[in-house]
């Protein structure tokens, strides 16, 4: 068995995760981070939802439940997190645009509005509330994951054109549109084509990690307004929002350990020594004097349910279990109040697990418990904030102040 | 004639019609095998089940199965059963049951564990031995398409998705009935000499519109299906009939079930958490892997049971009943999957009767019409394909969806899917219902509105079959599916 020593193993590449990473990293910590795999984050829009319940998003986590882990963290870090978030990822090239006083809205393939705070910059000309303007839309033959006739359900003066690019899934066009030869074939096409809408959208294909540059091409060439609209996963947008974080991260210091899922944990005491991986062959114990749980629920493999209860599948920490599982799911498919969404960790306002007696582990991200995510539309930048509190903790940990 | 329906009795009389060549018209409210037909095993029984409590249903029963065998090589899987006897079951069961094969003439087989473990290796160990019977599995759908295509090569007119809203009467002879077009509103006048109601759990309300009455004990059966072939056989458990003793394999899933429950209204199903647990409980004890798979889905279906005092539902007979109203309407109810042909037989041989008509039927005989068909597209083709794949989970490409939309000029995402098997694997549809809808509204058969209500319909249905399913893997999966359209796509439940 090979044995590694770090100060900080992070377990779980998600925003939380490689966030955390990243703030304990900069602070001059030895960080390695273990993953099964991808993220969920590579599932989603890639747009930071803070609080989408109201046109305010700080206002929206004000009026939260009590018991809501938001709760944990002063407004202030919650505004940092959002801030030193937009700057990292400007700096890994992926800008964002807004800000925590006001959310925004991004167009959905089935033509809604989805509400969300920080929005990759490839999304901002997205229409806001109230502009019913014409959109034009481009999507590609034989793409499955994207129908504009959905968003001529919802905007009756959308048109749309279809370009053949000879290839038919998100990541094979994306990959496409970071090829110079073919993108300057298909603005000779598009430059022929006449466009009497007032901005034009396309399915998010721009690119693996070119959006932002094609986009910009694209508005100057046609003096129109041009965003993307996410689709569904494969996402791009979450695709790189996850690489500019992992980035970040590791332009930070940081080391990722990739598909070495925990198989086992090393304990004395009320400390965690270690955890252990199978991986590569070979088992491998990974000692840290830390540890950071981003695991997310139950998509992103952090909570299991089985018929009679819930599990944290690392460490094994008590579960919050919102009752008995006919409650975990309401009868209206649409509710977005299904109990489940209360499962999770409950925890200190440190971030370390209630009734276990762990003092090295934090915990962050969407395995809290009563994040209730969907419902209160706060998925990343609950992962943001609760990264932040959950680093500073360790780091105090580490540096022997808590 | 008129038939009202289009679960396996009603398909099976249009084509017994067809064969003996006599116009008719069959009209389903939904699509075919809508009702108890889709909502059952699959499971073409031998007989044994009912050997010890209904000798008749058991005799029709295995009858009709060696007929089915026959007459439909390629839509029934000749996959045999076993009667499982675990520790603590009666022995005394086990010779009645014995005894009543022998009686009926079903024919068995006492094995050891150890072969019958050899034969399903994933039973439990702790068995004491098994009895083989000849059961079968059957695919419900396949089997109403099968008998509406002799029919529709013989004429027959046939309307899915129109309701029956009307009994039209003359001289207090029921002559027609008016229907609904469900897609279009548009009403339709049907006029007929004799109307078949072979409506299985909706007969009474049926038959409440020519004034008439069916009397009926409609009764809940809840089922489970799993994300894996479990069993290459068909496992029964050899003790009284009871819940949760029954599993069938069929394609690449496996169904448990069933329960009994006495019901009111067949529109308003609900499946409950009990039932689930009830059910995989016991069909862990028959095959223990069973407590730890995954489940894609839990639903229930209404058997159309003749009315009766019994409390057990278990205990009420499994055989049919043709009632005459005497006013040119006729109510078939009650019977079984298995023995839907032999219904259809005796409905129409009371009809030919009563106008002196001497054909005599031939169902048993002839094969079923366009079987050859099935075996259609094989899974090499299917990979060739992979690029226009819409549905990953059951390998169905854009080009086949479309031909389906042509040939059928359907309006409607659920007739797709019973025709592709689009949507039926671990995802339950999550993500090609969406893509199916979209190429519908891109091949212009529905507008964008529709498209988007039909998407809403489509969820909330979807989540009452797996709602009773959560946890695991499935839960895990529905997570997911709810995160793409409440959260990514943003839906909200009305404009």
């Amino acid at each position: 068995m090979s044995v590694t020593e770090y100060d900080v193993v992070i377990i779980g590449a998600g925003v939380a995760g490689l966030t955390a990473g990243a703030l304990l990293s900069e602070r001059g910590f030895n960080v390695a981070l273990v993953t099964k795999g991808e993220p969920t984050a590579c599932l989603s829009t890639g747009c930071i939802d803070v609080c989408s319940q109201n046109k305010n998003p700080l206002s929206g986590i004000r009026n939260l439940p009590r018991e809501h882990p938001y709760n944990l963290i002063p407004e202030k870090m919650i505004k940092e997190s959002l801030c030193l978030f937009q700057s990292d990822m400007n700096d890994a090239g992926l800008p964002y645009i807004g800000s925590s006083d006001e959310n925004r809205s991004v167009l959905s393939a089935l033509g809604t509005s989805k509400i969300s705070c920080l929005i990759p910059s490839a999304m901002a000309a997205a229409p806001q509330e109230n502009n019913n303007g014409s959109i034009h839309i481009i999507t590609f033959k034989g793409l499955k994951d994207f129908y504009p006739g959905y968003i001529v359900s919802r905007r009756g003066s959308t048109k749309f054109s279809v370009y053949d690019a000879g290839v038919s899934t998100t990541m094979s066009l994306a990959s496409r549109f970071e090829e110079k030869a073919f993108f300057e074939k298909f603005i000779a096409w598009l430059e022929k084509q006449t466009i009497h809408e007032e901005m034009i959208a396309f399915p998010a294909v721009l690119g693996m990690e070119s959006a932002t540059d094609i986009v910009n091409t694209i508005s100057i060439l046609t003096r129109k307004p041009v965003f993307e609209i996410p689709t569904i996963p494969p996402s791009m947008p979450g695709r790189r929002l996850f690489n500019a974080l992992k980035k970040n991260f590791r332009q930070k210091g940081g080391v990722i350990y990739w598909a070495w899922p925990v198989a086992g944990t090393e304990k004395t005491g009320r400390v965690m020594e270690a955890v252990s991986t199978n991986s590569a062959g070979r088992p491998n114990s990974i000692n840290a004097k830390a540890f950071i749980l981003g695991t997310g629920s139950f998509v992103g493999g952090g909570l299991t349910a089985t018929r009679a209860t819930i599990e944290e599948n690392v460490f094994d920490l008590p579960v919050h279990i919102p009752g008995p599982r006919e409650t975990w799911f309401d009868n209206d498919y649409f509710s977005r109040n299904h109990g489940i969404g209360k499962a999770g960790i409950m925890t200190d306002a440190f971030m370390r697990p209630l009734d276990s007696p762990w003092k090295n582990i934090f915990v962050c991200g969407s395995i809290l418990a009563n994040a209730e995510v969907l419902k209160n539309g706060c998925g990343h930048g609950l992962a943001l904030a609760t990264a932040h509190a959950a680093a500073q903790s360790c780091s105090e940990y580490l540096s022997h102040e808590l | 004639m008129i038939i009202i329906g289009g679960g396996a009795t009603g398909c099976g009389i249009a084509r017994d019609l067809a064969l003996r060549g006599i116009p008719h018209c069959l009209v389903e409210k939904g699509d075919f095998a809508a009702g108890a037909t889709g909502a059952c095993h699959g499971l073409l029984h031998s007989g044994g089940r009912y050997a010890v409590t209904d000798p008749v249903a058991a005799r029709e029963c295995y009858e009709e199965n060696l007929i089915l065998r026959r007459i439909g090589r390629k839509c029934v899987e000749q996959t045999g059963g076993l009667f499982v006897r675990l520790p603590g079951d009666s022995k005394r069961f086990r010779e009645i049951f014995l005894r009543g094969c022998e009686d009926v003439g079903i024919p068995t087989e006492v094995i050891s564990s150890t072969r019958a473990i050899d034969l399903v290796p994933n039973l439990n160990p702790e068995i004491e031995e098994a009895i083989i019977v000849p059961d079968c599995s059957i695919d419900p759908f396949r089997l109403c398409m099968l008998n509406i295509r002799t029919s529709e090569l013989r004429g027959g007119i046939i309307y899915t998705r129109h309701k029956v809203t009307e009994i039209i009467k003359s001289h207090g002879r029921c002559t027609g009935v008016k229907t609904v077009d469900q897609a279009t509103g548009e009403v339709r006048e049907i006029h007929g000499n004799i109307i078949i109601n072979a409506t299985g759990a909706w007969a009474h309300m049926i038959a409440t519109l020519a004034g008439c009455e069916v009397p009926l004990t409609l009764v809940k059966g809840s089922l489970v299906i799993t994300n894996h072939r479990l069993t290459n056989m068909v496992i029964n458990r050899l003790r009284h009939p009871s819940d949760g003793d029954i599993i069938v394999p069929n394609e690449a899933v496996c169904l448990a079930g069933t329960t009994a429950l006495a019901i009111d209204d067949p529109d308003n199903l609900v499946t409950a958490s009990p039932e689930v647990d009830t059910i995989i409980n016991e069909a862990g004890r028959m095959i223990p892997h069973f407590n730890n798979t995954r489940i894609i889905r839990a639903f229930s279906g209404v058997r159309p049971l003749l009315k009766s005092k019994k409390a057990d539902s278990h205990e009420i007979s499994r055989g049919f009943q043709i009632i005459n109203h005497e006013n040119g309407l006729y109510s078939i109810v009650g019977g079984k999957l298995s023995t839907f042909r032999l219904m259809a037989e005796k409905m129409v041989d009371t009809v030919m009767d009563t106008f002196n008509l001497k054909r005599s039927c031939e169902t048993a005989e002839i094969p079923l019409d366009g079987q050859e068909e099935l075996s259609g597209y094989p899974l090499s083709k299917r990979l060739a394909d992979m690029k226009n794949i819409v549905c990953e989970c059951e390998l169905v490409t854009r080009n086949y969806v479309e031909s389906i939309i042509k040939q059928t000029g359907t309006r409607n995402v659920g007739d797709i899917q019973h025709r592709t098997r689009l949507g039926m694997g671990p995802c339950q549809g999550g993500f090609c219902t969406f893509r199916a809808l979209g190429i519908m509204n891109d091949m212009s058969v529905i507008s964008p509105e529709q498209s988007m209500e039909m998407l809403r319909g489509f969820l909330q249905r979807r989540y009452k079959g797996i709602r009773q399913a959560l946890w695991g893997d499935q839960l895990r999966e529905e997570q997911l599916v709810e995160y793409i359209y409440l959260g990514i796509l943003s839906m909200e439940k009305r404009q």
